[in-house]
């Protein structure tokens, strides 16, 4: 974490200094207090996926015939659905799918969009018109839709799931990093390197990819919310993980099946649940981006 | 400008045909294996080789795939979108059927997005950091997490539990039957609306506040004009160029959209038809619908482009 300069990524001046891990948490805190909290929100969400079995009161697969849709009370405090399975449970591991799809599919997206963006950028010519115009045809499609496509070509389950949505996470890094790739390629620091004969390995790697970071984390934070909705809606639709595996798509697609009027608390839990994590991972990445890059303060 | 406009266009076409070879590549090679689309992965392990031969014979996938590639865009520019496995009616005709329901939603929930957003989008510009400012944008960020889907089975069940009311199921053309049609179609779009009001907020705030900044807004101000004529004689039309581009981009969020939407509002448009497609393995259905779906988002994006280019000069000589 010590390469993340508060200073904007195209124009790295000599003022960034190393700066520890702890010290930039508490600057964040200081800073952004209210992205602070949401952070802190996020954070308990990723700790309640990891101990998910430690946390969750009963088996989120295991179905009890002796209290079948039963409205929340003492024993089981969001109900439970058709087979009598405890939505407490399935929400807290639902928990577990969202978060490893959303982490899985933006990095993965991000990661390969960044390195192709770095390419692009950098060597230019053919390569990054044909490259641009993939691209192009990739974003003609909307988020969606082309996750739908892919999870649907590919037959659905946890794999899957992430490839279909990091595919289409894919343009907006390959976008982004590409344009900071352009400006910083003619930067002095850099011209000075590839006059020393750096090859383009380096030139690439040591030289242009650190002031990448910055632009990079912004983009995933910033997509993570966008791809925990995709893959509720995936589940909604039935192209998820495949059931019994508890997802908030899942579920509520689950309740559609429950009878005419599906139980208001098959349907309120899980939803509540997704506008949670969305809500405290867009605001973390509202916070991060502000402090990364002043310049986009309070825009989109 | 009509030089700039048959630019736009060539690179459309190009656009729809590298979206037909895609959706082609995905629908048809990815797997390896349309039949593990259409039975799923347990089904086709059942199959025996010989049925295996015997399915894809007959669906012409035991063609070459450039032969497959062809025939299907020769089917398309004729109009044939070819039939579902499972249903008598031939595609087009579906898309004929349940389309207009879909278009409707769509466009109305663009204009509620306007009519919602941009009202927001000024007072918060105006009032910058205030009470009000700081309501309008916490709103707009709960919106934005919100999914449409889920807020669409609340008022759904909502309806349902307080008054008893639940929309009618069967599809009702807006000339025939307007009430109904529009029982059909109102829900959808309002769910569908509020989410990209609140980008339309969010983007006409910051494009507000930065426009607001401007000398020639000065030098208005400075000649005693009316405060309000200021904002809406000059500040607001340059500072809706950026709202124009975005709304464009929020069309591909109302389609997709709006296949979830209309599941949980059980609306028998289009998007509904996706979802049948996708849950019953329907590859053949589902490769023209997602095609659709692109070359409308492609067609969509060129007009918005078009209107913005007509709005701003700037663009337009470029």
């Amino acid at each position: 974490m010590t390469v993340i300069s508060p200073t904007q990524p195209a124009l790295p001046t000599t003022a960034s200094r190393p700066r520890s891990a702890l010290r930039g948490l508490g600057m964040f805190f200081r800073r952004a207090p209210f992205s602070a909290f949401w952070g802190c929100i996020a954070a308990a969400i990723l700790v309640m996926a990891v101990a998910a079995p430690v946390i969750a009161p009963y088996e989120p697969l295991k179905s009890d015939f002796r209290s079948m849709q039963k409205p929340p009370d003492e024993k089981h405090w969001f109900g439970t659905d058709q087979i009598g399975r405890d939505v407490l449970s399935r929400v807290i591991y639902g928990s577990r799918a969202s978060l490893t799809v959303a982490l899985g599919a933006v990095l993965f997206g991000t990661t390969v969009g960044a390195l192709w963006g770095l390419a692009c950028g950098y060597f230019g010519g053919r390569f990054d018109m044909a490259s641009q115009r993939l691209i192009e045809f990739l974003q003609s499609f909307p988020d969606l839709i082309l996750a739908m496509a892919i999870a649907m070509a590919l037959g659905g389950g946890l794999g899957t799931v992430i490839v279909a949505i990091a595919i289409t996470r894919i343009p907006f890094g390959g976008r982004v990093i590409r344009s900071v790739v352009l400006s910083l390629k003619e930067i002095q620091y850099v011209e000075a390197a590839r006059g020393l004969g750096a090859s383009h390995k380096r030139l690439m790697f040591r030289h242009i990819l650190p002031q990448c970071v910055a632009p990079y984390l912004i983009l995933a934070t910033t997509h993570l919310g966008v791809a925990i909705v995709i893959e509720a809606s995936l589940g909604f639709l039935g192209v998820g993980i495949p059931p019994p595996t508890p997802t908030w798509g899942n579920m509520l697609a689950d309740s559609l099946n429950a009878g005419l009027v599906p139980p208001w608390w098959l349907v309120l839990f899980p939803g509540v649940a997704i506008t949670i994590t969305v809500l405290a991972f867009n605001l973390l990445g509202d916070g991060i981006r502000d402090m990364l890059d002043p310049r986009l303060r309070g825009s989109v | 400008m009509y030089s700039y406009i048959a630019r736009r266009l060539v690179f459309g076409a190009l656009t729809v045909v590298g979206v037909s070879i895609m959706v082609f590549v995905i629908m048809r090679i990815l797997p390896g294996d349309p039949l593990v689309a259409i039975f799923g992965p347990e089904g086709f392990t059942k199959l025996s080789d010989k049925e295996r031969a015997g399915y894809m014979a007959e669906l012409g996938l035991s063609d070459p795939l450039w032969v497959q590639y062809l025939a299907w865009v020769k089917d398309i520019l004729r109009g044939n979108f070819g039939r579902s496995f499972f249903r008598s009616e031939s595609v087009g005709d579906m898309i004929l059927r349940r389309g207009p329901l879909t278009a409707e939603i769509a466009l109305i929930s663009v204009v509620l997005s306007w009519l919602v957003g941009i009202p927001v989008a000024i007072v918060s510009a105006l009032k910058p950091n205030t009470v009000v400012d700081s309501a309008a944008r916490f709103v707009s960020i709960l919106f934005l997490a919100v999914p449409g889907f889920w807020v669409g089975m609340l008022i759904v069940l909502g309806l349902l539990f307080w008054f008893g009311y639940r929309a009618p199921m069967t599809g009702a053309s807006l000339f025939v039957d307007p009430v109904a049609n529009l029982q059909l179609v109102i829900g959808p779009a309002v769910v569908l609306g509020l989410g990209q009001a609140a980008y339309i907020a969010r983007m006409g705030r910051s494009s507000l506040l930065e426009v607001i900044r401007e000398d020639y807004v000065r030098t208005a101000r400075a000649k005693g004009l009316n405060n309000r004529l200021v904002i809406a004689m000059h500040a607001l039309p340059n500072a809706l160029l950026p709202v124009i581009t975005l709304s464009g981009v929020l069309l591909g969020l109302v389609l997709a959209g709006s296949i979830p939407v209309e599941r949980a509002f059980a609306t028998p448009g289009l998007g509904f038809a996706m979802f049948t497609a996708v849950s019953e393995r329907d590859v053949f259905v589902m490769q023209n619908l997602v095609f659709l779906y692109a070359v409308v988002f492609v067609l969509l994006n060129i007009v918005v482009d078009v209107t913005i280019a007509l709005l701003d000069p700037r663009i337009r000589y470029r």
